[in-house]
């Protein structure tokens, strides 16, 4: 019962993932491309925290929090050179 | 009859976090679409932890609470310098009814001497 809970969720949020890619290529606005890029990768994370949920397995946790700490390096890298044209 | 609460949790934030794609893909304006991107997914996300913290054991635990602390920090700060880039590059709000309180329109190329 638990199982096809999780499982269900796991597919919907996979569903969730096409469509944040998609918008970042369909869009028409760069800003627009950052930002669901910044949601893609918590849709990506939460995939991951779902999986580790449902296998009983921390390991792909360490994987979840390295991705969290990459994909916000990454939106301010790209937001503040979209801008500025400069990093630092 | 705890696990129950607990898939309860889990159908929250994934309801949580489609409304929040929903609202990026259907809002008008960057600045309306912050709200879905930054709020509605995090939050969303956050439920998906609490509900991993309960079920699952103490290494699940700690790595869950260490990724929420870190999403905690670093979700309004990205957030937040979306937003200034968008301020920058004269986004326009085409929201009906929305008003722009700033006041202080840069003019075109021109680098602010505050920096984030």
């Amino acid at each position: 019962m638990h199982d096809v809970v999780y499982y269900s969720a796991m597919i919907w949020m996979t569903g969730l993932l096409c469509v944040c890619f998609g918008l970042v290529i369909r869009t028409h606005s760069s800003i627009v491309r950052i930002l669901g890029f910044d949601a893609m990768s918590l849709v990506l994370i939460s995939v991951l925290v779902l999986y580790s949920i449902t296998t009983e397995s921390s390991y792909y946790l360490d994987a979840a929090l390295l991705l969290a700490l990459v994909s916000f390096v990454s939106t301010i890298a790209a937001a503040r050179y979209q801008s500025e044209r400069r990093v630092f | 009859m705890r696990p129950f609460i607990f898939d309860a949790v889990v159908i929250l934030g994934v309801v949580v976090m489609t409304l929040g794609v929903i609202g990026l893909i259907r809002l008008p304006d960057v600045y309306t679409k912050l709200h879905g991107a930054s709020k509605s997914v995090f939050l969303g996300l956050m439920a998906l932890a609490l509900s991993g913290m309960a079920v699952g054991g103490e290494a699940m635990f700690s790595r869950l609470l260490l990724i929420c602390i870190a999403l905690l920090i670093t979700t309004p700060v990205a957030s937040h310098v979306v937003g200034r880039a968008a301020f920058l590059q004269h986004e326009q709000m085409t929201t009906v009814g929305a008003i722009d309180e700033s006041g202080s329109i840069l003019p075109a190329g021109e680098i602010p001497p505050w920096r984030v």
